[in-house]
């Protein structure tokens, strides 16, 4: 279930059509931009299933909350590697060391790899989950920061196309229908690759969890 | 903590970087740049302006629609360098000339296809 969404989103994206000036590496946007909105999709997941976990210390929650974490930081990795690389062909480098919404994008990965490391400080699964918590409430905050950089500061990184305020009040992108037509596409696709890989995830750390909670089931194997 | 770690390191970046170029209006009118300082420059190319010279120097001038700057580039040119394509170069300015070594290629959110419709949007200089 997980390959299926996945091939036929990068054939998609291979295969659609580009920006004529920009050229065949514009088509890095059905990477970028439908891999950076799921993390930030993961990542508010990631928020609300902590803030669950911390009210209801329900270990489900923080399964979720983990898995939607995992799933965000693959996603992260995904859009700084489609944007590096676009950027090389279009800006004419891999990387602007001066513009805020790159450098916030790799805080973001950071902190997010700082939540996937919290959760190896401690044996204890309880406490680990407890703090890792914290850092997937807090860690929220950074997403309206990165959406509004591009308009806080004057950068390289080019305005919104979809999520801007002009499209979003007059519902005319200032792109070409099927061009939109394929990103929307890829966004639902990398939904469904969110879906699955969360789905994976969350299994393996419900696994943790029964053996934490349950230790003789573990002892009579 | 979290927060405050956060919101500190935005803090940093943004006072660092508030501004990562000048435009070209900013530059000519308000901008106390001594000779040989460096300052990122940013503007749109201008119809007509772009000049191959000898020794590999692109000469052009860029605006930001109400004043033009000519620029004297020794450097790599990104493909995507054209004609109306915004452009950030760092250099410095030498008797109304700017040299600069170094361009970006700044480009705007506009996606049109080879046989898609295309939409009209003026608003993107900024």
């Amino acid at each position: 279930m997980l390959y299926g969404p996945l091939l036929v989103w990068i054939a998609i994206a291979a295969f659609g059509p580009y920006d004529i000036t920009q050229g065949q590496y514009s088509k890095l946007l059905y990477v970028h931009v439908p891999t950076v909105w799921i993390a930030y999709l993961a990542y508010t997941l990631t928020f609300i299933y902590s803030l669950l976990y911390l009210i209801k210390k329900n270990p489900k929650y923080d399964s979720l909350a983990l898995a939607n974490a995992k799933s965000g930081v693959i996603f992260t990795v995904s859009t700084l590697i489609a944007g590096s690389v676009w950027g090389k062909f279009t800006w004419g480098t891999w990387w602007v060391w001066g513009d805020a919404r790159l450098n916030l994008t790799a805080i973001l990965l950071l902190v997010y790899l700082g939540y996937l490391a919290s959760r190896s400080f401690n044996n204890d699964l309880e406490k680990t989950a407890k703090n890792s918590s914290f850092i997937g409430i807090f860690g929220v905050i950074q997403i309206p920061i990165l959406h509004f950089s591009v308009i806080w500061w004057r950068s390289v990184h080019q305005q919104a196309s979809i999520l801007s305020q002009e499209t979003v009040s007059t519902g005319d992108a200032p792109m070409s229908s099927d061009i939109l037509t394929t990103l929307l596409i890829s966004v639902l696709l990398v939904t469904l690759v969110h879906i699955f890989l969360s789905k994976r995830f969350r299994a393996n750390t419900d696994k943790l969890w029964n053996d934490y909670l349950n230790p003789k089931i573990r002892t009579k194997i | 903590m979290g927060i405050a770690l956060v919101v500190y390191a935005s803090v940093q970046i943004a006072s660092n970087n508030t501004i990562y170029y000048f435009t070209t209006t900013e530059a000519t009118t308000n901008l106390n740049v001594g000779n040989s300082e460096r300052i990122k420059l940013g503007g749109f190319v201008e119809n007509d302006s772009i000049e191959k010279k000898m020794d590999g120097i692109t000469s052009f001038f860029i605006t930001d629609g109400n004043e033009k700057i000519e620029i004297n580039f020794d450097g790599f040119v990104p493909e995507l360098f054209q004609e109306e394509m915004g452009v950030i170069l760092d250099g410095f300015f030498k008797d109304g000339v700017f040299y600069s070594d170094d361009m970006l290629v700044k480009h705007d959110n506009e996606y049109i296809s080879e046989n898609g419709d295309t939409y009209d949007v003026k608003t993107y200089s900024k």
